[in-house]
């Protein structure tokens, strides 16, 4: 196919000089950063709502079986709190008749809430182990917690067994929880516990050393003396009994507020504290745990007392001796319990004495961590809002499908019925329009193909001012029924208009000056007039040069999008384009609503609408078809799609006070034009959704699930397209484009859209529209149509 | 139809523009930096709980919490009770002999 682009047509194309002139400023220009940008910005969003989901980056492995040989004895058999301070490990437990209430892996919107206030209501603290991934997504929940009194430690940002995990990973968990809690609660913490933990003999050698690591760092791990088990859902008395310690030992338990279905872990808890009150235990924090035993131990030092009664670390009640002797450390611990405000300034150091293990987090990590928090809300909003978005788009999609298969078939079986019949056969001559500017290479092929038509027609060429002789050419071939007019550039509007006013016969059939027409193409275009209601008809246009993989492409969006969809407003009467390459009017009705204008760049839009509006019918014939030749480049594609998406949306924008008028105007505003806004603004603009949500399922949720739910989305238009296909008794194998077609389309279509949205909105003018003629300002020159 | 000659609505979007930019690139500076956890220093030493008087972040906790430790570094501590106490008592008949030994050394 030649390369070079003839100069024909209204539009005329650049040179190749300009063309890449062009491609390198559309490439700095600001609004392509821009775009770039947003793009950036949506696939962290994408990113991060994954990760908080866990569905990036998440590892569900569990270290199961592993030998502890190397964890020191003395740990194994410790108590459940290991802190490492001065680089030595030790252990500290729970001492009697105290119980240190854990809560792993919230926050959680539904059941932390209700734990908070069944530990308000019976005027006990718990120790809260988070997850960073829900302490973003519930900020306010873990900032109630601790206003609340209670302690919160640090159990990973997305709940992965550490053993597995590098170094690198296992300071980013960490680092990151402890932003989102900053940014929650303005604190930071140094407890800890692992996730997949329990008692301390679980310990193994894959996990020590990252024990050991975190204890360098300062963290304070904690584990389990007795497991509820509550996430296993075993009931409520089961749950009751396996958190309850032997004896009078004092316990470090646990208990789940998230994760899963826990109502039987809030019905649990309340009978649980009561069941231990009535025992006679009371219930502390983790930090309240260390500071009771530490009080022990300081009686136990100050009164010389023997080691078991105070040294810290033991396991058995050593702990029995310092409760009843320690007076001012039972003292400030019983009084520690339950002071609801727990201002870490307070004047009790008791409040702060509870939450030992939080540090008010300034600077850096504050600001950090409330920016994160930030991020975090925008992601929650945003991914639903655009799962919004692809619902919309999906069924759009699928309505449009059902509507065209069901409408395109009625319209196909009416219309070509044995019997159907518009009205007497219409035999008057009509007028052909053809309007050209610089078509020398077409306008032959143009008239020879109108010169065999079957119907008696008038040709008037309409020569808008052309530069390559287009009026000689068609003068030269002496044709009896063809009429030059000549006059200045003008534009396609105005050269319309003046073969209209110098048309002699009532019908007018508008054509562009490289279509090419059948013999009978006329005759059957017309034969619509025979209703006195039809105002205007579409023809069939086909594209020509279908052999190139652009040409295909556009051959199946002509056959399945326009002539399909034409099937559908026909019958709907809300057809919003006749196609400029065929279209055929009533005379009288094109001067009614002032002729052609040039207000928009889609003047055929313009006036269908306007046709509309004034009551007449638009109808669709589909036996008259028209061979136009399709922009072959990438480039003029786009050029021609801009213009389209531009020209329709300033036509819809002129037409738009028929929303709210009276008669087939208000039918067409109130019912053509919404149509036409879904299917050919909005569905564009959400369609990419489509692709964006594949392509991250594909990578991080289920790949052959995503692929699948793609091919079914592309299945069901290229059902549509064989429909479509068969209905104009087109070949199948151009079908094998579909594809590549509707992928490659869709994020065209929705870049072209955003373009002429931007250039609508901010008002610029296109090269080819035309200055308001003020006399001040001549025409530009070469400024095309 | 839309053409604005005056060139005031370009102007109006071009400062949008530039401000959603502003904001997409700062959206994902924020991420990079939380998710690298940078900014985040938390040294040991700030850390510790209990760390008698050190950490000033506690205000009005009296106690010098610890578990038989004097007020004094830790830094300092371990050579003196590094013997000592990293043996947490775990119950054994000698617990008795260390366990008094560990509370002299501290007291």
């Amino acid at each position: 196919m030649t390369t070079s682009t003839p100069s024909r047509g209204r539009r005329r194309a650049p040179t190749r000089i300009e063309r890449a002139a062009g491609r390198a400023a559309a490439l700095q220009k600001p609004r392509v950063i821009l775009a770039l940008l947003l793009l950036l910005a949506l696939t962290c969003v994408m990113l991060l709502d994954g990760y908080l989901r866990a569905e990036v980056g998440g590892d569900e492995r569990v270290r199961s079986g592993a030998s502890s040989s190397k964890v020191p004895d003395k740990i194994l058999n410790g108590g459940p709190i290991l802190t490492f301070r001065g680089g030595q490990a030790r252990t500290v437990s729970v001492p009697d008749k105290t119980i240190a209430l854990t809560f792993d892996d919230g926050p959680n919107p539904t059941w932390t809430p209700q734990v908070l206030k069944i530990l308000e209501e019976n005027d006990v603290p718990g120790t809260f182990f988070l997850v960073g991934s829900m302490i973003s997504r519930y900020p306010d929940i873990v900032k109630t917690m601790v206003e609340d009194g209670n302690e919160v430690g640090v159990h990973t940002f997305t709940h992965v067994d550490l053993s597995y995990q590098s170094d690198a990973r296992i300071d980013r968990e960490m680092e990151q929880t402890e932003l989102a809690l900053a940014g929650a609660a303005g604190i930071t913490t140094t407890l800890f516990r692992a996730p997949y933990s329990s008692e301390t003999d679980a310990i193994d050698n894959y996990s020590w050393p990252v024990y050991q690591k975190l204890g360098e760092e300062g963290y304070t791990s904690v584990f389990v003396d007795t497991d509820s088990d509550d996430w296993k859902r075993p009931g409520v008395s089961d749950i009751v009994k396996w958190a309850t310690p032997k004896g009078s030992k004092g316990a470090s338990v646990l208990f789940h507020d998230a994760g899963g279905e826990r109502s039987q872990t809030i019905k649990a808890l309340p009978e649980y504290i009561k069941k231990m009150k009535a025992k006679g235990y009371t219930f502390t924090t983790i930090s309240g745990v260390m500071e009771k035993q530490g009080a022990a131990s300081r009686q136990a030092a100050g009164t010389g007392a023997a080691g078991s009664a105070g040294a810290s670390g033991t396991q058995t009640a050593g702990a029995s001796g310092a409760s009843g002797a320690s007076g001012s450390g039972a003292a400030a611990t019983a009084g520690g319990q339950g002071t609801a405000p727990g201002a870490s300034g307070g004047a009790g150091s008791t409040g702060s004495a509870l939450q030992a293990a939080h540090h008010k987090a300034t600077g850096t990590i504050l600001y950090e961590g409330k920016a994160l928090l930030a991020a975090v809300a925008i992601a929650e909003w945003a991914v639903p809002a655009l799962s919004v978005g692809l619902m919309i788009v999906g069924v759009a999609v699928i309505g449009r499908f059902g509507m065209m298969l069901i409408l395109a078939r009625r319209h196909y079986r009416q219309r070509n019925r044995r019997r159907f019949t518009w009205g007497p056969a219409v035999t008057e001559p009509v007028s052909v329009i053809v309007p050209a500017y610089n078509e020398k290479e077409c306008i032959a092929n143009t008239l020879k193909s109108l010169a065999q038509s079957t119907h008696p027609i008038e040709i008037i060429v309409v020569d808008d001012g052309s530069t390559d002789d287009t009026a000689e050419i068609a003068e030269s071939l002496g044709y009896p029924n063809v009429r030059v007019i000549r006059q200045d550039n003008a534009g396609k509007p105005a050269a319309l208009n003046n073969g209209v006013r110098n048309a002699r016969y009532p019908i007018v059939v508008m054509m562009d000056g490289d279509t090419v027409f059948e013999p009978d193409t006329v005759h059957r275009l017309v034969q619509p007039f025979a209703d006195p209601g039809v105002g205007a008809v579409a023809g069939n246009a086909k594209v020509g040069n279908r052999d190139t993989i652009i040409g295909a492409w556009q051959h199946i969006e002509y056959v399945m999008g326009f002539n399909l969809d034409r099937r559908m407003y026909d019958l709907l009467r809300c057809m919003p384009t006749i196609p400029g390459a065929i279209g055929a009017f009533r005379r009288d009705a094109v001067l009614e609503v002032g002729g052609m204008s040039h207000d928009t760049l889609a003047e055929d839009t313009d006036i269908t609408i306007a046709m509309h509006r004034a009551g007449w019918r638009v109808v669709y014939e589909e036996h008259a078809k028209a061979w136009t030749e399709a922009p072959g480049s990438l480039a003029q594609l786009w050029s021609q799609r801009y213009r389209w998406s531009y020209g329709t949306m300033q036509a819809l924008w002129k037409h738009r006070k028929s929303l709210t008028d009276k008669g087939p105007s208000g039918r067409f505003g109130r019912v053509g034009m919404p149509l036409v806004v879904i299917f050919q603004v909005v569905t564009p603009v959400f369609a990419p959704l489509i692709d964006v949500f594949t392509l991250y399922s594909m990578i991080f949720i289920d790949f052959r699930a995503a692929l699948l739910a793609w091919l079914a989305v592309l299945a069901l238009q290229l059902t549509c397209a064989a429909y479509a296909f068969r209905l104009d008794r087109e070949k199948y194998r151009y079908l094998l484009m579909m594809p590549l077609q509707q992928l490659a389309y869709r994020q065209m279509m929705y870049l072209v859209l955003i373009h002429s949205c931007v250039t609508a909105l901010t008002g610029g003018r296109l090269r080819w529209q035309k200055l308001k003629r003020t006399g001040e300002v001549g025409t530009p020159a070469g400024a095309g149509r | 139809m839309f053409v604005d000659t005056s060139g005031r609505r370009s102007k109006v979007l071009r400062r949008i523009g530039l401000l959603v930019g502003t904001v997409c690139l700062g959206y994902t500076a924020v991420l990079a930096m939380a998710f690298m956890g940078w900014g985040t220093s938390l040294d040991p030493s700030s850390l510790l709980p209990f760390d008698s008087g050190q950490s000033a972040q506690r205000p009005g906790f009296g106690q010098q919490g610890g578990l038989g430790r004097q007020a004094g570094r830790p830094t300092a501590t371990p050579s003196a009770t590094s013997g000592s106490s990293s043996t947490s008592v775990t119950g054994s008949s000698s617990t008795a002999a260390s366990g008094s030994s560990a509370a002299a050394t501290a007291g």
